[in-house]
């Protein structure tokens, strides 16, 4: 689904990611871990087109993304906060989202419908606006806004982190149910290893910019991933 | 205690990225306060003279002083809509061994230092100069000096109050609006009360005990205001905003523009700048009475032409001046999302459009100055449109300063958006009108003019989609900078 070809980036002279070459077949729960600074949030912004790649290219299900547009109909993500339209409503929000991916409204309050769990009562009909929400609701919101209309890529980051323990293991749920039933291709980053290892079939280290680690799920990964880091 | 704040202060400015902005527009910033300090100095001095002129009748003093309410009025509102309450870091002093008070006082007391304050001394000290040199009582003078200067330090302090609540400020502009009703009919004589009340400053010298007596009430007000709500879910934490929904259906005839269309109305809604922004355009309807009511200008016609660009252009300049700004807040969700650009410039493109003809429709009222004047006001309308609107978003995709849609712009801050490029852009919005209405004008007189500038505007409305597809190119081309740049905050 995903093909990264000798992909780079640089700052100056200063280079922050160096990819030789990943594949990431569809439906895959890919997980990609790292110490801060390693490169996580760069590989991403370089999936959506965010960054512009010193070299190398990457291609989504055959649309090389640096060069067309037609990626974006399958292919959604929640990075951080700016993707939160800080000035609507969660309601109004997830109805703007589903509006650009061609998704009616009724089909959105359907679609909310076995979220209501998930939003433990906090974001729908709340009569605030996404700014006003705690950070935790607002990392729902955006992240529940990234699977209206059967995204076929979904590019999560650290999507654990600011969630209380309740939603973290609903959310894990979720990711695997998508990616096992519905055949999701999922990217996320995360500092949990734990969290990590429970929803990937498919590990990623990364360290300076670089792969080290590219490890298939096994009941050793979590203990090999943890060595990785100890050093 | 109050140097180590000042020393806060400084690296806040010092460091923070409006003073990062190029020397060209730093120099300009100054030359703009000075130009606005000179006016006022000028004014000051000159007041008594032209007033003297003017009215000979009336004692200058007295004639202030019977205007000297509408004054108050005046600068209470645009205090409103420009000066906010300075706000301090003070989450992390929060926890600090510091005394609440001291915050608060230097809080309040750094709130003085403003562009705001410094009018009425460089107007009313000139003036009181004045007044000394032309034989009035010195020490009168002085003291009404005082009373002057701490009434406007006063209003300084009320704004605070009024800027809490909306209502405060629409019961003072619906009072404006009453008093100057009843002033035309001659109802009540709002001069002559505000002279009687604002005339003993000067004659009564003891007066001078009742602005002072003003000034600590409202100080000490805000002073409560601030000390009672020093913690978290207090003034440091954020407000929430009550929530206003609405379905804007009507706008769903635009089809695949409408999802943009809604939030751009309730954007321009919800926010403090945008709103900003819209109160400022809607001066720019009255721009016309400059020209139109000056016997000067009445056989100008090609001067007019510049007025019927700006009545119906207010939001052409002050909106899309800082498209996609706008949006830069949440621009990465714009760029990732199914959005092609070119339905995200075709909703600003609709937007700027209807505030272009929102703003003919609202200066029907021109017809008063004759149709010539009317037909000159909607010839611009349609230049606006086809060009001007294309011009602007074109310079948009070179203009990549971020903006902070709910805070509220500072005044000589208010170059957020603007530089030198911006500028440069901007200035065929102005030249662009001028030639191609004045070289048929000169020719074939004012008729043809009309056509001519009317006739761009048309010819741009039919080459809509090849300019939208340059316009979107260029977009494209700047899309890395901009979403980095927007990235900084």
């Amino acid at each position: 689904m995903i093909t990264i070809e000798n992909i780079s980036k640089s700052y100056k002279d200063v280079q922050v990611l160096n990819i030789p070459e990943l594949r990431i077949p569809k439906g895959q729960s890919f997980g990609l871990v790292g110490n801060n600074g390693a490169g996580k949030t760069t590989l991403f912004s370089l999936l959506l087109d965010l960054i512009e790649p010193t070299s190398g290219q990457i291609t989504n299900n055959e649309v090389p993304v640096h060069k067309s547009e037609d990626w974006k109909p399958w292919t959604s993500a929640f990075i951080d906060e700016s993707f939160l339209i800080g000035y609507l409503t969660a309601e109004e929000y997830f109805y703007f989202i589903g509006d650009l991916r061609g998704v009616s409204k009724t089909e959105v309050d359907k679609f909310l419908v076995p979220f209501e769990e998930f939003f433990h009562g906090e974001i729908l009909n709340q009569k605030k606006y996404l700014r006003d929400l705690s950070k935790g609701n607002q990392k729902k919101a955006g992240i529940v806004a990234a699977l209206i209309g059967k995204p076929e890529v979904i590019i999560l980051d650290e999507p654990f982190a600011n969630l209380d323990p309740t939603t973290q293991i609903k959310l894990k749920k979720l990711l695997k149910q998508l990616s096992e039933e519905e055949q999701v291709t999922i990217l996320i980053s995360s500092h949990d290893l734990m969290h990590v290892t429970d929803v990937c079939e498919r590990i990623v280290a990364i360290e300076k910019g670089e792969i080290h680690k590219d490890l298939e799920k096994t009941d050793a990964t979590l203990k090999e991933l943890e060595a990785f880091f100890e050093r | 205690m109050v140097a180590k704040f000042l020393q806060l202060e400084w690296k806040q400015f010092s460091r923070s990225s409006y003073f990062a902005k190029s020397l060209g527009i730093k120099i300009l910033m100054i030359f703009l306060f000075l130009y606005f300090s000179a006016i006022a100095v000028v004014m000051g001095g000159g007041f008594y003279y032209i007033v003297k002129d003017a009215v000979p009748e009336q004692d200058p003093l007295v004639f202030l002083s019977s205007y000297f309410i509408f004054w108050i009025l005046a600068d209470l509102a645009i205090r409103f809509f420009w000066q906010q309450l300075p706000v301090m870091n003070i989450k992390p002093l929060m926890i600090l061994p510091i005394q609440k008070n001291k915050v608060v006082h230097y809080l309040l007391g750094k709130s003085i230092f403003s562009f705001f304050n410094l009018y009425p001394l460089l107007f009313f000290v000139p003036l009181a100069g004045v007044l000394i040199y032309n034989s009035y009582g010195v020490l009168s003078v002085l003291v009404w000096l005082v009373s002057v200067l701490v009434i406007s330090l006063s209003l300084n302090f009320i704004n605070f109050i009024i800027n809490k609540n909306n209502t405060y400020f629409y019961s003072i502009l619906g009072l404006i609006a009453l008093a100057s009703v009843a002033n035309y009919y001659q109802l009540i004589d709002f001069n002559a009360v505000s002279a009687s009340v604002f005339y003993p400053l000067y004659a009564q010298q003891w007066t001078v005990i009742l602005p002072v007596l003003l000034l600590i009430l409202v100080y000490t007000i805000n002073y409560t205001y601030v000390f009672n709500q020093f913690s978290l879910d207090g003034v440091v934490g954020k407000k929430t905003a009550k929530v206003e929904t609405k379905e804007l259906n009507f706008l769903n005839r635009f089809g695949a523009t409408a999802p943009f269309l809604k939030n751009d109305f309730r954007m321009v809604w919800r926010n403090v700048r945008p709103k900003q922004v819209l109160f400022t355009a809607v001066f720019f309807l009255f721009y016309g009475l400059f020209f139109f009511t000056q016997d000067f200008y009445a056989d100008k016609e090609w001067v007019t032409v510049f007025a019927g660009i700006f009545v119906t252009g207010g939001f052409l300049i002050t909106f899309g001046a800082y498209v996609p700004s706008w949006d830069s807040e949440y621009y990465k969700l714009m760029m990732s999302q199914n959005i092609p650009y070119k339905q995200y410039l075709e909703s600003k493109w609709l937007l700027i459009c209807s505030g272009c003809i929102i703003a003919s429709v609202l200066s029907i009222p021109y017809i008063y100055f004759g149709t010539k004047i009317y037909a000159i006001i909607l010839a611009g309308a349609i230049f606006n449109i086809g060009m001007n609107s294309f011009i602007t978003l074109y310079g948009g995709a070179l203009n990549r300063v971020p903006i902070q849609l709910n805070v509220k712009a500072k005044a000589f801050e208010n170059t957020q958006g603007f530089n030198l490029t911006q500028f440069l852009i901007g200035l065929p919005k102005m030249l662009l009108p001028i030639i191609v209405f004045l070289i048929p004008y000169y020719f074939f007189g004012l008729k043809a003019g009309l056509i001519g500038l009317a006739g761009t505007g048309i010819l741009g409305i039919l080459l809509k989609n090849p300019i939208m597809k340059l316009i979107e190119k260029t977009y494209q081309k700047g899309k890395y900078k901009t979403i980095a740049a927007f990235s900084e905050k």
